[in-house]
C-alpha cells in the first residue's frame, strides 16, 4: 500500500493489483446526512447527482460521456456519514479520471435547469427506494422514531418536500462545507502503477485549495428511556416487523463483539434467529439483522416478515426469547468459532474485487480512523468471547433500548392515496 | 498477465468422466478460496405444465437433507466453515454455486457432492419450502420491480416454455409433490447433463482425483435433455396492466422476443446495446433520465438464453408521467431505427466494452461460472480470448444490421405495473388489445383474455 498525504490535506491510500486490466478508484467525503439540517434534509444525496452535472472544463452531461467514451464507468453513493465517488476504468483513461475529478472538486457549476431536472430524478429515486417499497417506509419511520435529536433521523434520500423545495444556494452551501480535499480521502486499486497515481494526484488534485471542513456534528442522541412503538398500515399483502436497539458507533470497541453476536443470531440457515423462526416455528419467511458502519451511535435493526397468518407479535416475541437466551445461557465455544470463519471468509470475499478492497480500505479509514485495521479485522474476531457476546447482549438489546415498527397490510387503498411521504 | 489490448482468459482443463461429467478447472492463487459452479442442463422448461416451479424448488431442496446429513446438520457444518451453497433454477439451468475456503477444502466437497449426489427430500421439508414459496410470491408482489420480469415473461412468451414462472406460482406450486420433486431429480439430474467448473487456490492434478472420486462413480442415464424452439417475435401490440393500486409511479418493459446466446449477432448487439441503453449515457436513459429527468434509471437488455429470450426497454415514473415515458421510450426506439448509429458512437461502445467486460471475470466465482456457461453453450475459449479482436471488427454496417434484425420498431409488447384507476386509460392508448389484472390475482397472467378497444378504456375489476 502506497500511503500519501496531499499538501491540501487529501488523503490518498494506492493499491497496486494486476489481476485484470482495469482500476477502481475511489473518493470518500466525510460529508452526509447528518450534516444536514431540518428544511434541506437528503441535500448530500442530492449533491452526489449535481456531481456528475457539469462543471467548467467538462459541462452538463461531459463527465459521463468523457468516461464511459474512455472505457470507464461510475456511480455513487450517499450514507448518513459519507458521500462517495467511485470508477471503474482500464488503465488507459487513468489521466481523464483525474482531469474529470479535479474539474468538478474545484470547479462544480450550479446549472438551474439541471438542478430542476435532477430533482426530478431524486423523487423518482426515492418513490423506487421508498414509496414503492414497503420496507422502505418502515425503515424510514423506524429511524424517525428511535431518534429525537441526533440527525439520524431523517432519510438519507431527504422527505420529498425538502428534495421540492431545497435552492441553489442550499447546494452552494452544501459544496462550501463538505467538499474540501482535506475532507477527502482517495482509494485507488487496480491495474496502475502506484508511483503514477501519486504523480497525477500532485498534478491534478494537489493544486486544488483547501477549505474549512464541515461543523463537528455536536448532537448525541440522548439515552432512550423506554420502548417506542409504531404502526404504518398500508395496501401489502404481508406485514412487516422491525426492531431497532441503540449500538455504538463503529470506531467504539464493543464493535467487533457486535459483529459476532450478529453473525451467531443471524448469518446462514444455521443462525439462531432462522434456525428458529423460519425453519423450526415456521413464523416467518425472512429474518435479517444489520448494522452499518457509522460514525455516531447507531442502530442495530433486526427485520422480520411473518408468513401468512402469523401474527407479527408472535414473531416479535420469538425475537426476543432468543434474545435472552444469549443473556441468560450466552453462546458457545463452538458458536463463537463459525461466526470468526464466517467473518473470516467475508473478509476474503470482499477482497476478490478491485473495487470491494477500495471500498473496505476507504471505509476502514473514515469510519475506523486507519485503513490499516482492515488487515487487524481478523485478530479483532479472534480476540472476541463468548463472554464478550453474552455482556454486550445485556448490554444493548434491553427493552427500553428498543424502537419497534410494523407494517399492517390493509386490503385496500383509501379513495384519495395519500402520498407515502411523511409531512 | 497484463496485456492492455488483448482479453486473455486464464488457462484451464476440462476433462470428462467416463459417466459423461464435464470438469472444469482453473488455478486462481491470488486469496484462499475456491469457487465452484454446477451446471446442469434442466430449468423451467423442463418442468410438467401445471406444475412450473418443479426445477426451481427441487434445487432449493437439494441441502435440505442427504444421506449423510439432515438439512439442520448439513446447515450447521456449511455455516461453520463460512462455506455458501446456493442452488437455483433458470428457464434453461439448474445451476448451483459453491465456495468454500481453502482450508475447509476436503468438508467442502463433501457439502457439494452430497446434495446432488444423494439428497432424500423429506416431506416435511418439502412442506416448508412449499409455504415459504407461497409467502415468498405474496412478499415479492409486494414490489413491483420484484414481479415485472415473470409477468413480462409470462406475457411475451404465452405458450413458450420460457412463458413458465421459474419459480411457479400460487397455484401451480399446490400441484408440486414430492413424487414430482424426486421424479425430476431422477430424470434430469445426469452426470452426462452436468458441468462442473471450480476456480481457485488448488494444484488442478489433486483437485481433478478428488472430483474424480466424488462423482465418477455417479451412474449416467442419457436423459436427452428439453430442447426449445425460438419463438417467432409477436406480432402487433399488445399491453397487460397489472393493477397494483398503492402504486405512486408505474413500472414497465417494453420490448420483443430477442436472440441466443448464441446467434452470430452477439457481439455486434452487445455494442449496439451499450448505445441503446446499456450504459448510463445511453440513448434510452438519456431520453428518459439525464435529459427529462423522468425516472431515476431506464435499461435495454437482451437477455440471452440457449433459445432466443426476451427484449426489453425497462424503465418507471411517477404515475403521472406514465404516458409521457411511454411515448419518449417509444420515440427513441423509433428514432434508433431511423438514425442508426456513427462510427463516432460505435467507436465509444468498443471503448466501454472493452474497458467494463474485464470485470466479469475478475473473482474466482465469476471465472467458474464464465466457463461452465461457455461450455454449456459449447462456445470455446476464443469466445474471450478473440473478443477483443470480434469488437474491433464490428463495422458501422455490421450494427446497422444488428439493429434492424433484432431491434422491434413496432410490433411491442408492454406490460404495466401501477395504479389502474390513474393510468389505465393512458395505458389503453398504445396497442389495440389490452389486458387487465390485479397484482393480487395468482400468477403472473391475466386469466382471461379480453380484447380492448383503445377507444373504451380498460376494464378494472
Amino acid at each position: 500500500m502506497k500511503v500519501d498525504l496531499l499538501k491540501n490535506g487529501m488523503k490518498l491510500l494506492v493499491e497496486e493489483d494486476h489481476s485484470i486490466p482495469n482500476v477502481a478508484l475511489y473518493i470518500f467525503y466525510r460529508v452526509g446526512s447528518r450534516n444536514e439540517r431540518p428544511g434541506t434534509t437528503g441535500i448530500s444525496h442530492f449533491f452526489e447527482h449535481m456531481m456528475f452535472n457539469g462543471a467548467k472544463k467538462y459541462g452538463p452531461g461531459a463527465f459521463d460521456r468523457t468516461m464511459e467514451n474512455a472505457g470507464g464507468a461510475n456511480n455513487a453513493y450517499t450514507s448518513n456519514d459519507v458521500t462517495v465517488y467511485h470508477h471503474r476504468f482500464p488503465p488507459s483513461a487513468l489521466e481523464t479520471v483525474f482531469d474529470l475529478e479535479a474539474d468538478r472538486i474545484e470547479n462544480l457549476a450550479f446549472d438551474l435547469d439541471k438542478i430542476e431536472s435532477e430533482r426530478g430524478v431524486v423523487s423518482s429515486e426515492r418513490r423506487m427506494s421508498v414509496d414503492s417499497s414497503n420496507a422502505g417506509i418502515l425503515d424510514e419511520q423506524l429511524w424517525a422514531a428511535a431518534y429525537i435529536a441526533h440527525p439520524y433521523q431523517w432519510p438519507v434520500i431527504g422527505w420529498m418536500v425538502d428534495i421540492e423545495n431545497w435552492t441553489v444556494d442550499d447546494l452552494k452551501r452544501h459544496f462550501q462545507m463538505g467538499y474540501s480535499p482535506s475532507n477527502a480521502t482517495m482509494v485507488v486499486v487496480g491495474d496502475i502503477v502506484a508511483d503514477d497515481v501519486v504523480r497525477l494526484a500532485t498534478q491534478y488534485i494537489e493544486p486544488i485549495a483547501a477549505h474549512a471542513p464541515p461543523p463537528k456534528v455536536t448532537t448525541r442522541e440522548p439515552e432512550q428511556i423506554g420502548e417506542r412503538r409504531i404502526t404504518v398500515r398500508k395496501f401489502a399483502q404481508l406485514p412487516i416487523l422491525m426492531i431497532g436497539y441503540h449500538v455504538p458507533e463503529t470506531s467504539h470497541p464493543d464493535y467487533y463483539a457486535l459483529r459476532v453476536l450478529q453473525t451467531i443470531l443471524f448469518a446462514g440457515q444455521s443462525s439462531r434467529m432462522y434456525h428458529r423462526l423460519v425453519d423450526r416455528d415456521q413464523l416467518a419467511l425472512s429474518v435479517r439483522g444489520s448494522m452499518q458502519v457509522a460514525l455516531d451511535p447507531t442502530l442495530f435493526i433486526i427485520s422480520a416478515q411473518p408468513k401468512t397468518g402469523v401474527e407479527p407479535a408472535a414473531v416479535e416475541n420469538a425475537i426476543y426469547a432468543e434474545f435472552e437466551k444469549v443473556k441468560d445461557g450466552g453462546v458457545s465455544e463452538i458458536e463463537v468459532g463459525k461466526a470468526k470463519n464466517i467473518l473470516l471468509a467475508q473478509f476474503y470475499r470482499q477482497m476478490k474485487t478491485d473495487n470491494g478492497r477500495a471500498n473496505a480500505i476507504g471505509t476502514y479509514q473514515v469510519f475506523f480512523g486507519d485503513y490499516q485495521k482492515l488487515y487487524e479485522a481478523a485478530c479483532e474476531y479472534e480476540r472476541v468471547s463468548a463472554g464478550d457476546v453474552r455482556r454486550i447482549a445485556r448490554v444493548y438489546f434491553e427493552e427500553k433500548n428498543r424502537t419497534v415498527a410494523t407494517l399492517i397490510p390493509e386490503a385496500k387503498v383509501p379513495p384519495a392515496a395519500p402520498d407515502a411521504t411523511p409531512a | 498477465m497484463t496485456s492492455r489490448e488483448k482479453l486473455h482468459l486464464p488457462e484451464y482443463r476440462k476433462i470428462t468422466l467416463p459417466n459423461g461429467m464435464t470438469l472444469l478447472l482453473m488455478e486462481q492463487h491470488k486469496l484462499p478460496l475456491v469457487s465452484f459452479e454446477a451446471i446442469l442442463r434442466c430449468g423451467s422448461t423442463a418442468d410438467a405444465p401445471g406444475a412450473e416451479g418443479t426445477a426451481s424448488v427441487t434445487a432449493s431442496l437439494l441441502r435440505h437433507g442427504t444421506k449423510t446429513h439432515t438439512a439442520d446438520r448439513y446447515s450447521d457444518v456449511l455455516d461453520f466453515i463460512g462455506g455458501i451453497f446456493h442452488a437455483g433454477a433458470s428457464a434453461d439451468y439448474t445451476s448451483i454455486s459453491a465456495e468454500f475456503m481453502k482450508k475447509d477444502l476436503a468438508t467442502g466437497l463433501d457439502l457439494l457432492a452430497e446434495p446432488l449426489l444423494e439428497p432424500v427430500f423429506p416431506e416435511e421439508e418439502i412442506t416448508k419450502v412449499l409455504r415459504q414459496r407461497m409467502d415468498g410470491i405474496r412478499a415479492a408482489k409486494d414490489k413491483a420491480q420484484h414481479v415485472i420480469a415473470a409477468y413480462f415473461n409470462a406475457y411475451l412468451f404465452q405458450g413458450h416454455p420460457y412463458g413458465r414462472a421459474v419459480g411457479g406460482d400460487e397455484e401451480s406450486l399446490t400441484h408440486i409433490q414430492r413424487d414430482s420433486i424426486a421424479g425430476f431429480y431422477r430424470d434430469q439430474y445426469d452426470p452426462a447433463n452436468v458441468i462442473l467448473a471450480a476456480v481457485g487456490d488448488f494444484e488442478s492434478s489433486e483437485m481433478e482425483r478428488l472430483l474424480g472420486e466424488k462423482f465418477g462413480a455417479w451412474p449416467a442415464h442419457k436423459t436427452a435433455p428439453a430442447v426449445n424452439v425460438d419463438l417467432a417475435p409477436s406480432q402487433k401490440r399488445r399491453l397487460l396492466l397489472v393493477d397494483k393500486p398503492d402504486s405512486t409511479q408505474t413500472y414497465f418493459r417494453i420490448g420483443n422476443v430477442g436472440i441466443a446466446r448464441t446467434d452470430p449477432d452477439y457481439v455486434p448487439l452487445m455494442l449496439v446495446n451499450t448505445l441503446f441503453g446499456g450504459r448510463f449515457t445511453s440513448l434510452i436513459n438519456s431520453a428518459l433520465r439525464i435529459e427529462s429527468g423522468l425516472t431515476y434509471g431506464a435499461a435495454s437488455t437482451f437477455d440471452v438464453r440457449r433459445s432466443a429470450g426476451p427484449f426489453y426497454i425497462a424503465s418507471y415514473t411517477p404515475n403521472a408521467t406514465t404516458s409521457r415515458a411511454l411515448d419518449v421510450a417509444v420515440e427513441v426506439l423509433k428514432q434508433f431505427h431511423r438514425n442508426g448509429i456513427s462510427e463516432q458512437q460505435l467507436a465509444s461502445a468498443k471503448s466501454y466494452l472493452k474497458g467494463q467486460f474485464p470485470l466479469r471475470m475478475e473473482t474466482s466465482d465469476q471465472l467458474a461460472s464464465l466457463i461452465a456457461h461457455l461450455e454449456s453453450y459449447r462456445l470455446e475459449r476464443s469466445e474471450i480470448d478473440e473478443l477483443y479482436g470480434r469488437i474491433d471488427a464490428t463495422s458501422v454496417d455490421d450494427a446497422i444490421r444488428a439493429i434492424e434484425r433484432h431491434y422491434p420498431e413496432d410490433d411491442l409488447v408492454f406490460v404495466l405495473i401501477g395504479k389502474a384507476g390513474e393510468i389505465g386509460e393512458v395505458a389503453s392508448r398504445y396497442a389495440a388489445r389490452m389486458n387487465v389484472c390485479s397484482i393480487s390475482d395468482p400468477g403472473f397472467a391475466p386469466r382471461t383474455v379480453v380484447d380492448a378497444a383503445p377507444a373504451t378504456g380498460p376494464k378494472l375489476r
